[in-house]
């Protein structure tokens, strides 16, 4: 289980005359619980990946806490980062070594031991359906390779957390259902907690239990997507979202553009 | 912490180890010019010898000076008419021998006791004449001796008269010392075979990894950050070794190669001494390996991290100039500074001389801090730079 509660974060650069600050979260909240698949769902720029971060220990916030598992994040990052499986924006693998090698090696980094990791990467390698792929090196991977096997890597010490940045990004159609599958089996048969953030309506219509809306760095809603299409009033999700994520003001100016 | 450190420290080595590309150009670079240039040099040598040993004064106008001829021919010398267009030939370096030019009026200057005046001809640009010129003057000298010498005694005054005080030269370079002012090269070669075998390494794993987008998910493993860098930087210093270790046995071999017998007999560098660079370099490439990655850890890109340990590249490339330029030999202060104390040392080696342990206590005592430094930088950058 993964609870964020009321997240403030404010970036700033440059120095003097030149600086700059932007206040990228400003109260983000919301629950993840075991065996569901909750959607974070907002426009580009919301607040998603700096949430992420913040959840996988990358970034320190200035107000508000993460907890995983009831272990606060900030005060003991290491013990939190054992039992999460993050998938982050940023998926590079390494070119000359295989896939093997790649989801070994973090294997190794969680502590587990060799036969252990390799034994890991085989039942990855079946659910993920990348048998053919676990010996060659991921120099020439597709996107939807890359992907599979940053997985992988990121589930190779079976967490009972899983959280994944936009992870369908750059992948077609087949690889993004197969991913799908692949999330409701993680959840269904094993029961984890799975976060995901996207900006694409269709993703959470078909696969969430959960949805949290973020605009501006903040929730501005949270239920099931018939909860959302509900209070919004509108029988389209889209609509809904538009509705929930944007103020009037910045409707129009879209409208207007 | 020492199990996640390992971890990290065998996938850095066999990721460095499977960049093949790149490791063939190093070794290439760097284990193969070092007895390419030891053989050029020696052929230059070998040339200046057999200059020496053919006994060749090369004279213009030697006609009218039958005296002189007698004179170098009977101190074995043979005396060679010089080419028509000898000046210019000189300017171009296309003649390796000084020339000699003599007067139409040398024999009768003489006969009236007047010091004709002949000219020796080098060029400074021309080295090789500039060589040869030193055995040329000693010669003429020795004539100047012999004829005042017989003209003192016509006159019956003792010839020890005019020697105050009698000159003998003695080298006492002994054979080892001599050949380390030939091997100076040697320990410039291997110090820079362990920076070229350390850059790609250092760079791939920090700047590198940043741009692959692998930093920030390693940085997600529960593991401390101070363990990746460690076992970052012993792959690092590792190749850097690997590559300084091939480097020196390299010059083993080389020394075969040699033409010239009094060069390859002054040349001392066997498994012994080539046991000793590497025991010198170990320390240096930790400190280097450290400090090319502090440096491209601050880089957003390969390439940007290429253009900045360009600097260190130069520092340790130029530093072991010092030593040659220095006219007072070496400072105390020569070890304190990484790389070049490191090239002070070899040179020690190769001359045959003791090496203190303090000398090499304090050299590789600055090299563990410098390293020490760097790492800390590196671990406490790491996760800033994952992020930008």
């Amino acid at each position: 289980m993964i609870e964020v509660q009321d997240l403030g974060k404010r970036f700033s650069h440059g120095r003097g005359a030149r600086a700059r600050s932007v206040q990228a979260l400003d109260g983000v909240s919301f629950t993840a619980a075991d065996g569901r698949i909750t959607g974070l769902l907002g426009p580009n720029g919301a607040g998603k990946t700096t949430t992420l971060r913040i959840a996988a220990a990358l970034i320190e916030p200035d107000a508000g806490r993460v907890h995983v598992d009831g272990i606060d994040v900030a005060t003991r990052p290491t013990e939190a980062l054992a039992r999460m499986g993050v998938l982050s924006d940023a998926r590079g693998l390494y070119p000359r070594l295989s896939a093997r090698e790649n989801i070994v090696y973090y294997g190794r980094l969680h502590g587990l031991g060799r036969a252990a990791a390799n034994a890991r990467a085989e039942v990855l390698a079946r659910l993920l359906d990348m048998q053919p792929l676990l010996d060659r090196r991921t120099d020439g991977f597709s996107q939807g390779e890359r992907m599979k096997t940053a997985l992988a890597r990121a589930l190779v010490h079976d967490p009972a957390n899983i959280v994944l940045d936009e992870p369908t990004n750059g992948l077609d159609v087949l690889a993004t259902r197969a991913l799908r599958d692949t999330l409701r089996r993680l959840r269904d048969e094993e029961g984890k907690c799975i976060v995901f953030s996207t900006h694409i309506m269709q993703e959470v219509e078909r696969l969430c239990d959960e949805v949290v809306v973020v605009s501006h760095g903040r929730t501005v809603a949270a239920g099931s997507v018939a909860e959302l299409k509900a209070a919004a009033g509108q029988s389209d999700f889209e609509e809904t979202f538009v509705a929930l994520a944007f103020s009037a003001d910045e409707r129009r100016q879209q409208g207007a553009a | 912490m020492i199990a996640a450190a390992w971890t990290v420290y065998l996938k850095e080595l066999v990721d460095a180890l499977r960049d093949r590309r790149t490791l063939l150009v190093v070794l290439l670079s760097s284990v193969a010019i070092g007895p390419a240039v030891l053989v050029l040099i020696s052929q230059l040598v070998a040339g200046i010898e057999q200059r020496a040993e053919a006994r060749i004064v090369v004279v213009h106008g030697i006609e009218h000076a039958p005296a002189l001829r007698n004179y170098l021919e009977r101190q074995t010398y043979t005396v060679r008419e010089a080419p028509p267009g000898y000046e210019q030939q000189l300017r171009d370096s296309k003649l390796g021998d000084p020339v000699l030019v003599v007067p139409p009026d040398f024999e009768a200057d003489l006969a009236r006791g007047k010091a004709p005046v002949v000219e020796l001809l080098a060029s400074a640009t021309n080295q090789r004449s500039l060589t040869g010129s030193g055995a040329v003057l000693r010669l003429l000298r020795g004539y100047n001796q012999e004829q005042a010498t017989l003209r003192l005694a016509v006159r019956g005054v003792s010839p020890a008269l005019l020697e105050a005080v009698r000159i003998e030269e003695r080298d006492l370079a002994d054979p080892a010392s001599r050949a380390a002012q030939i091997s100076t090269m040697v320990p410039f070669f291997v110090l820079m075979a362990v920076l070229y075998g350390a850059l790609n390494a250092a760079l791939d794993t920090t700047a590198g990894e940043r741009e692959r987008g692998s930093l920030e998910p390693l940085l997600m493993n529960p593991a401390p950050r101070l363990a990746l860098v460690l076992g970052k930087w012993g792959a690092v210093a590792s190749v850097g070794i690997l590559i300084a270790v091939l480097s020196c046995l390299s010059f083993v071999p080389g020394q075969w190669l040699l033409r010239s017998e009094a060069l390859s007999a002054m040349f001392r560098f066997g498994l012994g001494e080539a046991a000793a660079f590497v025991g010198l370099l170990l320390p240096l490439a930790g400190a280097l390996a450290a400090l090319l990655m502090a440096i491209a850890i601050r880089c957003r890109s390969f390439k940007e991290a290429q253009a900045n340990a360009t600097i260190v590249m130069l520092g340790v490339s130029l530093l072991p100039l010092v030593t040659i330029f220095n006219q007072e030999g070496q400072a105390p202060w020569h070890l304190w500074v990484p790389a070049l104390a490191q090239t002070t040392l070899m040179s020690r080696v190769l001359r045959g001389e003791d090496l203190p342990w303090a000398d090499v206590a304090l050299a590789s005592g600055i090299c563990a801090l410098l390293a020490a430094a760097a790492i800390a930088f590196v671990a406490r950058t790491l996760r800033t730079a994952a992020l930008k």
